[in-house]
């Protein structure tokens, strides 16, 4: 039932957390939100340092995060705070990219806002689909945009060895095609076959 | 797609006669209701009757389309077997009504022909008053507790009307759950005596009320009845009020609608509400009701109601005063073109467009038009769910491509703002762009995992027997700590201090909030605080059209978190109540 994996699909995990939290998730049993504000508070910590980049400092405190929410992918998010953990997620998901662009490369900051905006609207799809279709997005469109571990990792990587602009522009572009073809041609498949809708959540149009 | 309907004409009047043969016009309020279905493709009918009077449908009176049966049935156990029958052998979708039931054609439409409920009740949240109806509780559009004579519903938030729609998917169970139903109605299990004696004191302490109400000299006297030392029971009522409350039992007996809903949500099937709206509605008992209510129902403008109806009921304080009062008015006006929704949603993200490339010139005149055609943008947004309620023209496709573009009219606006900021006032202001747009993706990403995990628990509400009049578990039932957890009284020495103390914060802030509740100033403001899409788009417009971006994104990102702040808190301290 879609119920019960929303939660689990909102995260966008990659690889790397999933993997994380298939080794560690049952040797680790710890709620998925305490692992993951364990996980952010190092990393905010780090970013909100203003004298630029701390390669080793961010180099850890990235792959500490990302290790913990990582595990915290194999936690169940039916606690009553679980519902906390995606849009943990995307806080630092999206607050990890536009800070370190901000202290790597300010003048690339304009291509992280369209970079944000493409992995927004992928966010959103993930949602709406859900919720309307009763599905997620294939496999292979989770995969190709690496998760939000994947992203942290890149954008350390590029923001440490240079080409952060040119790896983001690169990224929003192709992303976006794919998002949006992709999304696009499901949408339409899915209306074609008018699948009946099982719910229509009323209390949550107002955005 | 066509369906079956299954009507009971089982619910006596106040002469003993089926109250669905009741006059009004020159048919009865079945055959009314057989035409609006009719209208509706319904093609195969089932009219059920108690034995003797098979007579009141009148071949005559019946639309040529509709293939109709005339079902006799002793008693609700035996209507409740037709039910399961019907459910069993046939395909496509099934309508149960109450036959007596008066309503506008279109509340009828709202629940046939709306693709959004597949399974699915018309309903009210406005108070009923003198109906004899029963009532449901809903969860997040969900229905999960519904009310019968045998069956009690806690905290209940909606009236059932008596009229319900099976998709063909949920055929298999509504049979199984009428089949039980049919029999439990056949042997009343032990527990629902007790029960039915309990509602029937409660009708009765409610009559008892009404009576010195009625006799009191003044409304402070009214107000200061005390039933507290009256015997209820031996209380002296007048024949007339007997004789209703004894009609309401053996009306209540026969609404065997509302115990296939009861059967249906616990049963764990996904019920929606299709809203009365302002439309009417009455089951009328008496000529006399009867007469009146087609009267009453004559007195509707349907087509006032309707755009009326189309306003969104929980939208923002601004979309409700300052868009919602003209927006449908275009609305109707795009109806009458025949625009299809979509097209609007359409026309209002190159609107939205258009207002984005305005404020990305920079220059005052150009963010003073960017401001406007953001207004214009956004009004469209509201014409476009209000022109779909009003010509029921929904799709999933429509409310996806909806969501959608309002996200990217927003971002685009962003974007668009930030061009402007260079170019027009050598002001960079994409991190505070950036910002923004991270700060309002994470706000409804809080949205929507808070709402999912509303459905979880719903979801993982447990089935209750039909037999039990209880529409919770009882503490006797749980045999394990699992269950324990799952219910709400949970005794207060197992937990924790930090527990009980988190316990008492929620609470408190429950309580805090329903108080803020109580002003209808206050409900506005809590709403107004949380920055809707329309104030965030009033405040977008009014800030780039007098000041400039920088002050735009300031003032959005500063009332935007204090806005999810808010909100967090509030909803942090709910879950852990």
């Amino acid at each position: 039932m879609a119920d019960t994996s929303a939660l689990l699909a909102y995260r966008d995990d990659g690889p790397l957390a999933t993997v994380a939290g298939r080794i560690l998730g049952s040797t680790l049993r710890l709620p998925a939100v305490l692992l993951t504000v364990t996980g952010a508070v190092p990393l905010v910590v780090v970013l909100a340092a203003n004298d630029g980049i701390n390669e080793l400092a961010l180099g850890l405190a990235t792959g500490w995060f990302v290790l913990l929410a990582g595990i915290a992918s194999a936690q169940p998010h039916t606690g009553s705070l679980g519902w906390l953990v995606p849009p943990m997620l995307r806080a630092v998901e999206y607050g990890y990219l536009l800070r370190i662009t901000v202290l790597s490369e300010p003048n690339a900051v304009p291509v992280c806002f369209a970079l944000l905006a493409v992995l927004a609207y992928h966010h959103y799809d993930i949602v709406y689909r859900l919720r309307h279709q009763q599905i997620s997005p294939p496999m292979w469109v989770g995969a190709l945009g690496g998760g939000w571990d994947g992203r942290l990792l890149a954008a350390y990587v590029f923001a440490v060895a240079g080409g952060l602009r040119e790896a983001m522009a690169t990224a929003a572009v192709v992303l976006a095609a794919v998002y949006l073809v992709e999304s696009t041609v499901g949408w339409l498949r899915f209306s074609q076959a008018q699948r009946p809708a099982l719910y229509e959540d009323e209390q949550d149009e107002d955005e | 797609m066509t369906a079956t309907a299954i009507l009971f004409a089982t619910t006596p009047s106040e002469d003993g006669s089926p109250s669905a043969d009741l006059r009004i016009g020159d048919g009865s309020l079945l055959t009314h209701l057989l035409e609006q279905l009719d209208s509706l493709d319904v093609r195969r009918v089932y009219v059920v009757v108690r034995p003797g009077y098979e007579g009141i449908v009148d071949a005559a009176s019946i639309p040529t389309g509709v293939q109709w049966t005339v079902v006799g049935s002793a008693s609700a156990a035996d209507d409740l077997q037709v039910v399961a029958d019907v459910a069993a052998k046939g395909r496509g979708r099934l309508v149960l009504a109450m036959a007596d039931v008066l309503t506008h054609r279109e509340a009828l439409a709202g629940l046939l022909a709306d693709p959004r409920v597949v399974t699915g009740i018309l309903a009210t949240t406005a108070r009923l008053r003198s109906s004899w109806t029963f009532r449901t509780r809903s969860v997040r559009g969900r229905i999960v507790s519904a009310g019968s004579l045998y069956h009690q519903v806690r905290r209940a938030n909606a009236y059932f009307l008596g009229v319900l729609k099976v998709d063909e998917r949920d055929r298999p169970v509504l049979a199984s759950v009428a089949r039980e139903l049919a029999a439990l109605n056949a042997a009343h299990p032990t527990q629902w005596p007790a029960r039915v004696e309990d509602v029937q004191r409660r009708w009765r302490t409610r009559a008892v009320r009404d009576h010195l109400v009625l006799a009191a000299a003044d409304a402070e006297a009214a107000a200061a009845i005390d039933l507290e030392g009256i015997d209820v029971d031996a209380f002296p009522l007048g024949d007339d009020v007997e004789a209703r409350l004894a009609l309401r039992r053996r009306v209540s007996e026969n609404d065997v609608a509302a115990m296939v809903l009861v059967g249906l949500v616990r049963s764990g099937v996904h019920l929606t509400n299709s809203y009365l709206r302002r439309l009417f509605w009455a089951r009328p008992l008496s000529q006399e009701a009867a007469a009146n209510a087609a009267a009453a129902m004559g007195t509707y403008d349907e087509d006032k109601v309707l755009l009326a109806s189309a306003v969104k009921a929980n939208d923002g304080f601004f979309t409700t005063y300052f868009v919602s009062p003209y927006s449908k008015y275009i609305a109707r006006w795009a109806a009458h073109r025949g625009w299809t929704p979509n097209g609007v949603t359409t026309l209002s993200m190159a609107i939205g467009i258009l207002a984005a490339a305005a404020f990305a010139i920079g220059t005052r005149p150009a963010l003073v038009a960017g401001a406007v055609l953001l207004q214009v943008a956004f009004a469209f947004d509201c014409v476009d769910g209000q022109l779909a309620r009003y010509t029921r023209q929904f799709s999933k496709l429509g409310a996806w491509l909806d969501s959608v573009l309002d996200r990217g009219k927003e971002y685009a606006v962003y974007a668009g703002l930030a061009f402007g900021a260079t170019r027009g006032f050598h002001d960079d202001v994409w991190t505070l762009a950036a910002a923004a747009l991270v700060l309002q993706t994470c706000r409804h990403m809080m949205e929507f995992s808070y709402s999912a995990s509303q459905h979880d628990q719903i979801a993982a509400i447990p089935m209750l027997p039909l037999d039990q009049p209880e529409d919770r578990i009882l503490p006797a039932d749980l045999t394990t700590p699992e269950d324990a957890s799952s219910v709400e009284q949970v005794t207060d020495d197992q937990q924790s201090w930090g527990q009980r103390a988190l316990h008492t914060a929620g609470r408190s802030a429950i309580t805090v909030s329903r108080l803020l509740e109580r002003r209808r100033w206050m409900r506005w403001g809590k709403k107004i605080v949380v920055l809707p899409i329309g104030e965030r788009f009033a405040l977008i417009s009014l800030t780039a059209a007098i000041w400039d971006p920088r002050v735009t994104f300031t003032v959005l990102l500063l009332w935007g978190s204090l806005a999810a702040s808010y909100v967090l808190v509030g909803r942090i301290l709910r879950s852990v109540a």
